[in-house]
């Protein structure tokens, strides 16, 4: 008898949301999601079977890269153009994010020996992973929105009317984070073949001196193994990007929900000052910690790979 | 009965939370102590935590992204 009821309201609710009421699912996807592959931003010609337009997140990847390497090296080339290098102001928390990465990360996890190597590549990733991670919190392009609504005008296939769609943190993209993932994946194996010799490095994938049939069963698990773990790098970060977006969403949503059951929009408005804009608010705070944590953990992770493919323990 | 995988995925996602909590819990108690033991050694045991921490947060999200899959995709 429950069930049946359960089942009424579902339907009811999903009729509701087709028959153009507020569809609180759509909507969520919409915001967190990349811009329509039929309907990108640039269309660029497709090479080899790959279409190689600009969508949004393609677009927020030059746009964060751009920022990162502008901010980055202005700020270096500043401080060493001067005559004794002492750093102030944005230098100075450069510096010590820098040093942070290369005592705490790199250093303890490859060795003295490496850390040259290693370090420039897990401090690109991590600058890289935050700066991806912050501009996709700061909701710029819904900021352009009004702007257009209200005062631009923009036609509907304008270039500002394609910012609008899709979500702007690069990195809930799996597609993107795989590609960083990808990257661990290649240093992976050059740092075991610098340090070992590429024959080695594939040597010391197992332990040595076990009985025979023992590395039929061992060696698929650390072939899989070798995968998994830049899988995981890849899920965990888009994942958890996503993740605090939608928690955002969903709570905001809340507003228009309750507009919608009541029938009127002051309850709307009630329900979001009281519950889904201070909620929304202690969320958004936690995603700033979750963005510091998440691009420190890709970057830690990263580091203990290379770390385990230059010194073996077995 | 066509809905039923919703209330598989419900069931999940609170047996993930289960799990993931019970882990971190014991793990945050175990760090706690022994830095109750040998207070000097608090920042190494804060380092060597943390990489496990974000292991196990990350079986959870994991896992979670799956359920969403199953939701999502029917």
């Amino acid at each position: 008898m429950t069930t049946m009821f359960v089942q009424e309201m579902v339907q009811e609710r999903a009729a509701e949301g087709h028959a153009g009421g507020f569809d609180a699912g759509e909507v969520i996807i919409h915001h967190v999601a990349n811009s329509s592959l039929e309907d990108p931003l640039i269309r660029l010609p497709t090479l080899l079977g790959i279409d190689f337009s600009v969508t949004k997140h393609v677009f927020m990847l030059w746009l964060v890269a751009a920022i990162v390497f502008i901010v980055v090296t202005w700020a270096v080339r500043r401080y060493l153009k001067q005559d004794r290098l002492i750093p102030s102001g944005f230098m100075n928390g450069l510096e010590a994010v820098v040093e942070f990465v290369r005592d705490q990360i790199v250093q303890p996890n490859v060795g003295q020996k490496w850390v040259s190597t290693w370090a420039p590549l897990v401090l690109t990733l991590f600058v890289f992973i935050l700066g991806a991670n912050a501009i996709g919190l700061i909701p710029i392009f819904d900021v352009i929105g009004l702007l257009d609504h209200y005062v631009l005008h923009t036609a509907e296939d304008s270039f500002v009317k394609h910012l609008l769609r899709g979500g702007t943190t690069a990195t809930a993209n799996f597609n993107v984070t795989a590609a960083l993932a990808t990257i661990t994946f290649g240093a992976i194996i050059v740092a075991g073949s610098k340090a070992h010799g590429f024959v080695t490095h594939w040597k010391n994938i197992v332990p040595h001196g076990l009985h025979p049939l023992i590395y039929v069963l061992l060696i698929p698990i650390e072939v899989m193994g070798m995968f998994v773990r830049p899988f995981a790098l890849t899920m965990r970060l888009a994942a958890n990007m996503t993740g605090g977006h939608i928690a955002i969403l969903a709570i905001l949503s809340f507003v228009f929900l309750f507009a919608e059951l009541a029938g009127r929009a002051v309850a709307g408005i009630g329900v979001g000052m009281l519950v889904s804009v201070p909620l929304a608010v202690g969320i958004s705070g936690l995603e700033i910690i979750i963005v510091l944590v998440q691009a420190y953990v890709f970057t830690l992770l990263t580091a203990v790979f290379i770390g385990m493919a230059i010194h073996v323990h077995h | 009965m066509d809905k039923i995988h919703f209330f598989g995925a419900a069931i999940g996602l609170g047996m993930i939370v289960i799990g993931a909590a019970l882990g971190i819990g014991k793990f945050a108690a175990a760090a706690a102590e022994s830095i109750a033991r040998q207070p000097s050694a608090a920042d190494k045991i804060t380092g060597a935590v943390n990489l496990p921490l974000f292991l196990l947060e990350g079986v959870a999200i994991l896992a979670e992204v799956f359920v969403l899959l199953i939701v999502l995709l029917k």
